[in-house]
């Protein structure tokens, strides 16, 4: 009984939270109507409009479309560079220099850059996007990389595997749970940079959305279309957790054992 | 036994090596020479601190020697031998905690599924069925250590390294570990070579006993261990030659540690 009034307690207050504010913005919305505080139900309209018919395609999938696209190519070069860098020492004195000056370069400054080379197109947005989020997960994997026990490397050395099976079987799962660490971080970047890049020179997207509707003065639209970026992300975390429970089951089991040997 | 072919190649050729960790550094190993006959359980015993891990590093190819040279079977290899098997000091650290069981021990089996009867018999023989499909950090050290011997069988090597293998588990384990090893090397007619700083165990379960100087280590003494087999912890450990060999093998390493200087010596 004392369990489970527990796990349903904070539940219940987030819902609790929830239900107030929405009431608070409702009756403000009755008593003082202005610009900035239309009616919940017109925003709630907004929102729904958002997930089907024209704006579906106009709006949410291609947001949708270039957030993934930018932090899947993020998340796959990252991972691949950063453990090739931490893995094969040779090649670190070539490559960081360079990548930690860019690294210090805000995604953002680039976009103008971005525009003249590659034109108002889903590419340039695509590239902005994993530009900004490829960092976290570089140096993450590239740090997870050269954290590998020797003594595993000394194994898959004995056991006779390549430098490609080795980098593959051993340093990949191995770096596995520092690389999350920097995807997770890379998905809150990738959703900044969709934003941004999609409030210039554009003709579509949530970002677009946003500021076409703050010109008309809809705000309903406005708060609808931020709400449902709110949204986005909080699917993608969700399922980025999901995923990374499932893969690095193991990673929790083998944490508790190794900080009971330390403690 | 095999000891008795005095014209059999040796497996293992440890020739005048040397090998400093830095170019023109002070020497961790320094002009060593011993041979290992096949079949033969050869026991390297040394004060701590003298290069035993680089000594086995080297044999392994894991690190190439500055001096001298290791022969198997008369060849010198760059990278490791695939008839050679390691298992390293470390079971926590050289077991791949996201494989369980069963996939650590297939995974120097190429293409060889993780439900193979071979891993089943690998398993079994080091009496680990039981935990196929548990994860390294769910056993307790031993088993961790059964589980990284089965890996090392699994491929039937003619050579296999231990680098002290037993010396993070408990005392009751460790008697245990030991019985199991001897009676797989004996019944796989493997070759072994055991880098421990136990006395007992080294003149318990070897044919020879290569005792190490301080660093930089060099060979000593080789000493013959002609008890009979099979062995018991018991009864072999209170027969009068096992005493005297021990007593010997004791001596020399004692004289040696002696020489150690004061500042701590830690390995690799």
């Amino acid at each position: 009984m004392t369990a489970r009034s527990l796990t349903i307690t904070p539940l219940a207050w987030q819902a609790g939270t929830i239900v107030a504010l929405v009431a608070i913005w409702h009756w403000a919305a009755i008593f003082h109507p202005a610009v900035y505080l239309p009616p919940i139900q017109r925003v709630a309209d907004g929102y729904i409009r958002l997930c089907h018919g024209e704006l579906l395609f106009s709006a949410l999938l291609p947001s949708l479309y270039r957030l993934l696209a930018g932090f899947v190519v993020a998340v796959v070069v990252g991972s691949v560079v950063g453990i090739a860098m931490g893995s094969l020492r040779g090649l670190d004195p070539w490559v960081r220099p360079t990548l930690e000056y860019l690294r210090f370069i805000p995604a953002v400054a680039i976009l103008p850059a971005a525009l003249l080379l590659l034109g108002p197109t889903d590419q340039m947005r695509i590239f902005v996007i994993a530009f900004g989020s490829v960092f976290p997960v570089l140096l993450a994997a590239t740090d997870g990389a050269r954290r590998v026990d020797p003594t595993l490397i000394d194994v898959a050395r004995v056991s006779g595997l390549s430098t490609i099976e080795r980098l593959w079987r051993v340093v990949l799962p191995a770096a596995l749970p520092s690389v999350f660490s920097g995807v997770r971080v890379a998905l809150s970047i990738a959703l900044v940079m969709m934003v941004i890049s999609e409030l210039i020179a554009a003709d579509d997207g949530l970002g677009f959305y946003i500021l076409r509707n703050q010109r008309l003065f809809q705000t309903a639209n406005v708060y609808a279309g931020v709400l449902m970026i709110g949204t986005i992300g909080l699917i993608l975390t969700l399922t980025l957790l999901a995923v990374e429970k499932r893969v690095l089951a193991w990673h929790r089991g083998w944490r508790g054992l190794m900080e009971a040997n330390r403690g | 036994m095999a000891d008795s072919t005095a014209v059999t190649k040796p497996i293992l050729a440890v020739q005048n090596l040397s090998k400093s960790f830095t170019t023109g550094g002070p020497r961790i190993l320094n002009g060593m020479t011993f041979h290992q006959k096949p079949g033969q359980f050869v026991a390297v015993v040394g004060p701590s601190g003298c290069g035993k891990t680089t000594l086995l590093r080297c044999i392994a190819a894991l690190m190439q020697p500055d001096e001298g040279e290791v022969l198997h079977r008369g060849q010198h290899f760059d990278d490791p031998p695939s008839w050679l098997s390691v298992v390293f000091q470390d079971y926590n650290r050289s077991l791949f905690p996201w494989l369980s069981v069963r996939q650590n021990v297939a995974f120097g089996l190429r293409g060889v599924s993780a439900r193979d009867p071979q891993i089943m018999a690998a398993l079994s023989a080091v009496n680990l069925e039981h935990a196929a499909d548990l994860y390294p950090w769910q056993l307790s050290g031993g088993m961790q250590q059964r589980c990284a011997l089965a890996r090392s069988i699994v491929v039937k090597p003619k050579l296999l390294l231990l680098d002290e293998p037993f010396a993070s588990v408990d005392a009751q384990t460790r008697i245990d570990l030991q019985d199991m090893v001897m009676g797989i090397c004996r019944s796989m007619q493997l070759s072994t070579l055991l880098v421990t700083h136990d006395i007992d165990e080294a003149v318990f379960m070897a044919d020879k006993v290569v005792v190490l100087s301080t660093r930089p280590a060099r060979v000593v003494e080789e000493i013959a261990i002609d008890l009979p087999h099979p062995r018991d912890q018991l009864v072999t450990k209170e027969t009068p030659e096992f005493l005297r060999l021990r007593h010997h093998v004791y001596t020399l390493v004692r004289q040696q540690a002696q020489k150690l200087p004061r500042e701590t010596q830690t390995e690799r």
